[in-house]
């Protein structure tokens, strides 16, 4: 276990000690700047989630497949979810050493390895698979587990903050 | 009498103490306003990506309205509920912030170029809905959305940095 962690450390020290771990650090408004983009990608990423998950708890936009609902806001969900990895990823640069060490912050990161895990995997056969083959309860289990996971990931996040 | 002695009023009712006093009072009230704020936000992109004629496109425009509406105003009551609890913390020290005013002008702005939206080109929404290219006064009404709740949001997040220390 130690090795893994030895590991980890490492790659925080080499973020924080980078370029852009120094320029995000020193500047004044360039935290702030960054963080802006992540919270807007954050605000599309949570429709595109919520907006596919309300249609397989049969909630809203009923009319039509699954599979066309997904599909359309696949772009956006994808391209949101880049941008709120590479903000997210020089967010944590600024500050990588300490990030080490905070509860809540590893905690968002075991959510958001498992939130993307199963959103590109499981989820994304429920989503895009055709509609007779998954039973209504296991589609609404999918929705429930997809929600529980990203929002684990935004409230962690939020703790960074107060905790 | 003058907002000034109104927000100090405010400030020192016993309401406004215990809010600012409270540890867990206005992390908890920002974390519900920030949480809310993602779902308007998602939902008011996809409509406006809509209205743009960006994502889905073969629903009718009518459908996506319809069907993201009630959630867009019910977290938007939401947001102005929290909102002013968290105005009620601190009056005097928000209505100082020039990012707060700023936010209040475009939050006016916002709400009116949505009530204009719907009092005009919004009304015909069946007659367009299905335009492979939406009217450009359409557009228009959707890209200041875009625009104006983005730097809401912005100048939302400034405000947290502009505040003086407790």
């Amino acid at each position: 276990m130690s090795g893994i962690s030895e590991t980890v450390m490492s790659f925080c020290q080499w973020a924080s000690n980078s370029s852009f771990g120094h320029g995000v650090r020193n500047s004044a408004w360039l935290f702030p700047f960054v963080e802006i983009f992540h919270l807007l990608a954050l605000g599309l990423l949570g429709g595109t989630v919520l907006i596919v998950n309300l249609r397989l708890l049969g909630v809203r936009f009923q009319k039509g497949p699954v599979s066309e609902l997904a599909r359309d806001v696949q772009p956006l969900m994808v391209g949101s979810l880049v941008v709120i990895l590479v903000s997210g990823f020089f967010l944590f640069s600024s500050e990588a050493v300490k990030m080490f060490g905070n509860g809540p912050f590893r905690i968002k990161m075991i959510f958001l390895v498992l939130a993307m895990l199963y959103t590109f995997t499981v989820y994304r056969k429920v989503t895009m698979s055709d509609e007779s083959e998954i039973s209504p309860a296991f589609r609404k289990l999918a929705a429930v587990l997809s929600l529980v996971l990203w929002f684990g990931v935004g409230l962690a996040g939020r703790a960074i903050g107060i905790i | 009498m003058s907002i000034h002695t109104f927000l100090e009023w405010l400030g020192g009712t016993s309401f406004s103490l215990g809010l600012r006093d409270s540890t867990y009072a206005e992390p908890i009230v920002e974390t519900l306003h920030v949480l809310t704020l993602t779902v308007f936000l998602g939902f008011a992109i996809l409509l406006d990506l809509r209205l743009l004629g960006v994502s889905m496109r073969k629903r009718p425009a009518s459908e996506v309205l319809d069907q993201l509406n009630p959630w867009l105003i019910g977290s938007l009551i939401v947001l102005n509920v929290t909102g002013v609890l968290l105005f009620c913390g601190d009056p005097v020290a928000f209505y100082n912030s020039i990012f707060f005013k700023v936010k209040m002008w475009m939050l006016l702005a916002a709400v009116l170029n949505v009530l204009l939206f719907n009092a005009t080109v919004g009304r015909k929404i069946k007659q367009w809905e299905m335009d492979y290219s939406t009217p450009g006064r359409v557009k228009a009404a959707a890209i200041v959305s875009l625009v104006l709740w983005i730097a809401i949001i912005a100048t939302g997040r400034a405000i947290a940095y502009s505040l003086p220390p407790p």
